[in-house]
């Protein structure tokens, strides 16, 4: 009863991956936050898993997997960014 | 431990390979170093594309491919977004249009339904691209889409519920070697026997191939991408510019151009995901091993993009990514028993075509395993003993 209610819990808002599709996932075998976020999809949302990352590697380390095992890539940017104003930027720094 | 075959690499052609043979009775077992898809086949775009086949048996292979994901959600048992949106090459210049008129005539020849349109029409086709940059484009309603890392998933999970034994961050190490023949891997944790061992390890292939005292002529070619947030129905079809189509039969058109965008092989693609986000690309590099964005590659990648297609500039960017195409010298992958070293399997070398060929793949390594032969179309020009695999005297 309790575990279901847990079940419904979002655990990455952006792309409404809940508590039992992480579980699930890691069920299927995922042992790693890249395996998560390849088969839940949690973490690939517009915070790129900055809200979500820690509650699933805590999540992970509950079942006594590492989740830096095989860790994900931080990539460009950092932030969200809209695309013309992030080619104003290049243009302007060209000039410079 | 003892199998039929060991399959090593995890990306998607191992686990098309893993799968096809498992289906057809084999006992197999798949090692992987990282995690499923850690390589190219994580990090990469999502066309099945027939309009950049060669009017021969290359394009008969594309169109089986097609037809083979066509039934492979089913087969599998899960959605793998396979959709057909077909996808548009736009063309800049006169040139293009005739060399790509020549191309086509030979491809509608071999039953492939592409046309050529006005940039007129292909404005009407997909909004929002550059009119002042277009002269015309070609258009083919059967180039189609799938998610590259959920099919290779999808695979595994499937040979896996049919016996496949597959293990991740499991580095093959080395080879057992027995008067010349492979006959089973080393790693960390166990050595394994089996009849024949499969190197599908993509741009780490030539690593598996030194094992064996041979040397894989694959090397990485680098693509550099952006990821959009996911929006609606932004991408009616799919692009791609002609460029580097046209330039395969005319060198000349690139050779004299020696822009930092030519240097980085900067060819136009777009695309939109199942999911929403719409991605597009991608530099053509070779930069060793590293696998990282540049300033340089994102920066052209950019230019291109807000050039051919501006309303891309309306979306924000939530992510970056690039992977390490293993290219061949012929732009052929190697597929085949290794002449001089029984028991040796290569299976690498797609460079930017291992989603689409991935199905046709698995089934040719399975057909020339059990029976010695396959009826997949073109499958001789694949054969690995095409280039000396000897190492050179140093
Ligand atoms: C930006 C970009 C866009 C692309 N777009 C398309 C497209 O639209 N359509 C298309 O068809 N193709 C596309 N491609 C090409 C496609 O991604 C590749 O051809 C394909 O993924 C290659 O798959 P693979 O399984 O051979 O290699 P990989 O996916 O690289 O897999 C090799 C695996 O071997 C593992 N490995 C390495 N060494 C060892 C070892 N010693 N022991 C065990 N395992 C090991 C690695 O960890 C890796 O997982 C694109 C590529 C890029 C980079
Ligand atoms: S909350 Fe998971 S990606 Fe934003």
């Amino acid at each position: 009863m309790i575990r279901e209610d847990e079940d419904k819990i979002y655990v990455c808002r952006c792309e409404e991956v809940t508590v039992g599709d992480v579980r699930r996932a890691i069920e299927a075998g995922a042992d790693s936050i890249r395996d998560i976020k390849l088969r839940t999809h949690a973490g690939m949302g517009v915070c790129q898993g900055m809200t979500c990352r820690k509650n699933i590697e805590r999540m992970l380390r509950e079942k006594k997997i590492d989740p830096d095992a095989c860790h994900t890539s931080q990539r460009f940017p950092v932030r969200m960014v809209q695309l013309g104003e992030l080619a104003r930027l290049v243009k302007e720094e060209q000039h410079e | 431990m003892n199998k039929d075959v060991i399959v090593i690499g995890g990306g998607i052609i191992g686990c098309a390979i893993a799968y096809s043979l498992q289906k057809r009775g084999k006992s197999v077992v798949l090692l992987e170093k990282h995690n499923l898809v850690a390589g190219a086949s994580g990090a990469c775009d999502q066309g099945i594309l027939l309009q950049s086949k060669a009017p021969n048996e290359h394009l008969l292979l594309g169109i089986r491919a097609m037809e083979m994901y066509k039934e492979l959600g089913r087969e599998l048992g899960r959605d793998l977004e396979f959709t057909q949106k077909g996808y548009m090459l736009l063309m800049e210049s006169e040139l293009e249009c005739r060399v790509m008129d020549g191309i086509i005539e030979k491809q509608r020849a071999l039953g492939l339904p592409v046309e050529r349109i006005s940039a007129d029409e292909a404005l009407r086709r997909q909004p929002g691209i550059n009119r002042e940059e277009i002269v015309g484009a070609t258009w083919c309603p059967w180039d189609s889409e799938v998610n590259p890392y959920m099919t290779a998933l999808a695979y595994a999970d499937r040979a896996a519920e049919l016996g496949c034994d597959i293990r991740t961050r499991t580095p093959v190490t080395g080879l057992v070697m027995e008067g010349g023949a492979v006959k089973g891997v080393v790693t960390p944790q166990e050595t394994m026997y089996a009849e024949t061992v499969i190197d599908a390890c993509g741009v780490w292939a030539p690593e598996i191939g030194r094992m064996a005292g041979l040397e894989i002529p694959i090397r990485p070619r680098r693509g550099q991408v952006y990821i959009t947030e996911a929006v609606p129905l932004f991408m009616r079809c799919n692009l791609l510019n002609a460029r580097y189509i046209v330039a395969k039969h005319h060198p000349e058109l690139l050779a004299g151009d020696h822009s930092l965008k030519a240097q980085l092989g900067v060819g136009f693609c777009m695309t939109q995901s199942g999911k929403g986000n719409v991605m597009f690309g991608a530099t053509r590099e070779f930069a060793g091993m590293d696998n990282r964005c540049t300033l340089d590659g994102l920066r052209e990648v950019l230019a291109e993009a807000t050039r051919l297609m501006p309303a891309v500039k309306e979306l924000n960017v939530i992510r970056t990514m690039s992977g390490l195409r293993p290219y061949s010298p012929d732009s052929k992958p190697l597929i085949g028993f290794v002449d001089g070293v029984p028991g040796f399997f290569m299976a690498a070398g797609h460079e930017g075509d291992g989603v689409s060929l991935a199905p046709t793949t698995g089934k040719m390594v399975a057909d020339l395993i059990i029976d010695g032969t396959t009826d997949v179309p073109a499958a001789a020009s694949f054969n690995p003993n095409r280039f000396d695999l000897r190492p050179k005297a140093p």
